[in-house]
């Protein structure tokens, strides 16, 4: 299902500049990353040329100085039209006359099962009694590799910022990254693009290259991402960390590796890569330096040998079979693991592989903490859920459900600034965030959206705070499926929460995972097969 | 000469050992074939294994010398940056991935899929290569004394692959290319520097079709 052709576009022509003044004004032309304005060159009149191209981003709306455009969904045709809607028919079009395939950026769209039908149950007289938000504690810290590292990763609040590679965002962005992480002691990550030099000490929280002036308190950690197109890899890289992330698969596109088109492969893309500039950056689906489960763990050993045993090794995954993936990183030796849901983003992707692959973010988790609780590692080995977590009402969700923290990628780009128009992928973010262009870039300032992306972590925390507080906690990792509740089948079927008024899971999650999975597991941690 | 048995060590003792040895030595290690990783991401010494050695042997070397007397396991030389890495025998699949500098050479066959994304490194072989060799390599030299396999140099992007011999098939993305006075001489270059025996004026070039074969 595309986007295409679910937005009218209209321009009140009494209150558009380039009505009045033909060559004027085209601001909307500029602005608009899918082409929907045109201007005619002989009359430097501004003309709609493709109504059925609006995503719906209304960048156009906000940078019009006279306010004359109105973005509104044409949600109706989804019901009188469905299936054969306006995105469905320019989708064909667009490939009968090109041959190509629909390339996308940021994430999915559209209804997919997610964290609004879950409940937060509250603490009243027959539970623990809540705590007070105001004038108590909440202890929210987590720490990963605690007893495999010499230098554990404790982060000051759950929260990371997942995988995002310097190429994908712009330099400025990824700056921005590293200093909200260092201004909540939260972890940025270089995603597997190779090492901006700036990330590693502005995540620390210093200003210098020499990391003598500590501008930003209490600093952060930076997660070195080591991935299959190895791009920018080698022994310093893995040791400029404070952890070393394995990445199997992404919510966006598992199974498909990394997608940097030449479009965003700069001078200064190229020399971190280590690769021609200009060319596209396809990293492998696979390792091509992995083939079985004992070479994996073979990795993590060298790995932890090449960094002194100094660093956590975590791991991320895609979302695909999770108790069995989950399984398979504790076995190879993970200290924490990261899984994405379906509508986690993307700065490219095949429009089909984000819409229609991958599992929902809620059904992710269960079977994950599951394989933790079978394997005796439930909260020793962290589990970081990804993939369209937005706020604190999914974060609590998430570590209700079992969770150790959360990670937001697309919520931080939109922190930063970003209006959702998917259009990462061609290079020309008006926001700076996702272009490599000088003149887009220069519009994001990395202390400014650095700060953004701090208000929005202590913001976050502080709704964590509140529910986790009047659900009867006084710290997130005594949260529990307790806490929770499904509010249609649906969610309670693809979760094992208990559904609200029926006050137990359905009947097919009473005997635990093990019922629903065939697996041979009791659903009670306990697991003849595991050790 | 120092010397390090690795019977019954694990590649935490071996590697320790071996990083405490590293005074200006070389380092001669023995019975370390059950050892997967090692002397990883070293930035100088030298180092001769003994016999065999494991898969990931010299992974991330920054600037050592390893020599292995024998056959390498898999993944020889994985995501080298610089340093030399030489296998007196055969080396196992996927020897030589990822590398972006240094040089590698197996003076017997090397397995399928090496070479795979070299993004500069110098990769010799004096026996034959496997199916896929410089699968998507990005940059640097690959030079083959014998035949390939399946599939070679397939979507090449950047960079030379030299064969004297004939390979089974060749990958997407390639052309051959006249070899040049400028290849010669530097495939003479390699050639005394390695001691080894071969007429640069018999070998075959293949390059890039296109620096951008994915999409338009």
């Amino acid at each position: 299902m595309s986007v295409v052709g679910a937005f009218c576009v209209s321009v009140n022509k009494e209150a558009c500049l380039n009505a009045k003044m033909p060559g004027k004004c085209a601001t909307c032309v500029e602005v608009c990353p899918h082409g929907v304005y045109a201007l005619d060159d002989a009359s430097g009149e501004m003309f709609i040329q493709n109504y059925n191209a609006c995503v719906g981003c209304r960048i156009c709306v906000e940078f019009c100085p006279t306010n004359a455009i109105r973005i509104n969904p044409a949600e109706p045709e989804y019901i009188s039209r469905y299936p054969w809607t306006f995105g469905v028919i320019e989708e064909i079009h667009y490939k009968a006359q090109t041959g190509d395939y629909l390339l996308r950026g940021f994430g999915t769209h559209g209804q997919t099962p997610n964290f609004d039908m879950i409940t937060v149950v509250p603490s009243q007289i027959a539970s623990d009694a809540p705590r007070d938000k105001y004038r108590e504690e909440c202890e929210m810290d987590v720490v990963i590799g605690e007893d495999t590292s010499e230098k554990p990763m404790h982060l000051k609040l759950p929260f990371v910022w997942p995988a995002m590679s310097f190429g994908a965002l712009s330099k400025e962005a990824k700056m921005a990254l590293a200093i909200g992480a260092a201004m909540t002691g939260i972890a940025a990550n270089t995603g597997e693009g190779g090492l901006l030099p700036e990330e590693a000490w502005l995540s620390r929280g210093y200003s210098d290259e020499n990391s003598t002036h500590k501008e930003w308190e209490p600093g952060g950690y930076l997660i070195v991402q080591w991935s299959t197109g190895r791009w920018g890899v080698s022994a310093d890289y893995i040791n400029s960390g404070d952890g070393i992330e394995v990445k199997i698969g992404q919510g966006a596109k598992p199974g498909m590796g990394g997608h940097l088109l030449g479009a965003k492969v700069t001078k200064e893309v190229a020399q971190v890569r280590g690769i021609p500039e200009g060319t596209d950056a396809l990293s492998p689906c696979r390792y091509y330096d992995v083939q079985t489960p004992e070479d994996m763990k073979h990795m993590v050993d060298f790995l932890r040998n090449a960094t002194d045993y100094k660093y956590p090794i975590l791991f991320k995954l895609g979302p695909s079979r999770p108790y069995a993936d989950v399984a398979a990183c504790i076995e190879a030796g993970a200290d924490a693991i990261s899984i994405d849901g379906l509508v986690g983003g993307t700065g490219c992707s095949p429009d089909l592989v984000t819409q229609g692959v991958g599992i929902p973010t809620i059904a992710c988790i269960p079977p994950a903490v599951q394989a933790l609780k079978d394997y005796g590692v439930h909260r020793k080995v962290k589990l970081i859920a990804l993939g369209g977590i937005r706020n604190g009402l999914d974060s609590f969700k998430a570590l209700a459900m079992g969770a150790d923290a959360v990670g937001f990628g697309s919520a931080a780009e939109v922190a930063m600034g970003c209006r959702v128009c998917y259009a990462c992928h061609k290079g020309n973010c008006p926001y700076g965030i996702t272009s490599q262009k000088p003149e887009m870039r220069a519009r994001l300032d990395p202390v400014e959206a650095g700060t953004r992306l701090a208000n929005f972590i202590h913001a976050t925390a502080e709704e964590i705070k509140i529910l986790t507080m009047l659900s009867g906690h006084s710290r997130i990792s005594d949260l529990s499926t307790e806490d929770l509740r499904a509010m249609d089948m649906n969610t309670a079927a693809l979760t094992g929460l208990k559904l609200a008024g029926y006050e137990r899971p359905l009947p097919m999650w009473e005997g635990g995972y093990s019922s629903i999975s065939g697996n041979g597991r009791d659903g009670n941690g306990k697991n003849e097969a595991a050790p | 000469m120092v010397s390090i048995n690795a019977k019954k060590k694990d590649i935490k003792a071996v590697n320790e050992a071996l990083k405490a040895s590293l005074n200006g030595d070389t380092v001669h290690i023995v019975n370390a074939k059950h050892i997967h990783g090692l002397a990883a991401g070293l930035k100088e010494g030298e180092i001769v294994v003994q016999g065999d050695a494991g898969d990931y042997l010299g992974v991330l070397n920054n600037g050592a010398t390893i020599r292995v007397t024998e056959n390498a396991g898999k993944y020889a030389a994985d995501n080298m940056t610089g340093g030399t890495v030489i296998i007196e025998g055969n080396s196992a699949y996927g020897a030589a991935q990822y590398c972006y500098g240094g040089v590698f050479i197996v003076n017997g066959d090397a397995g399928d899929f090496s070479g795979t994304m070299n993004k500069g490194a110098t990769v010799i072989v004096g026996g034959n290569i496997g199916d896929e060799a410089a699968t998507y390599m990005l940059n640097g030299d690959l030079i083959v004394l014998g035949d390939a396999g399946n599939n070679f140099a397939n979507y090449l992007i950047n960079g030379n692959v030299y064969i004297a011999g004939q390979w089974k098939s060749l990958g997407h993305n390639t052309t051959i290319e006249p070899i040049t006075d400028e290849d010669i001489a530097k495939l003479l270059d390699y050639f005394e520097a390695y001691g080894i025996e071969a007429d640069p004026a018999n070998f075959k070039k293949i390059v890039a079709a296109s620096e951008k074969p994915f999409y338009k």
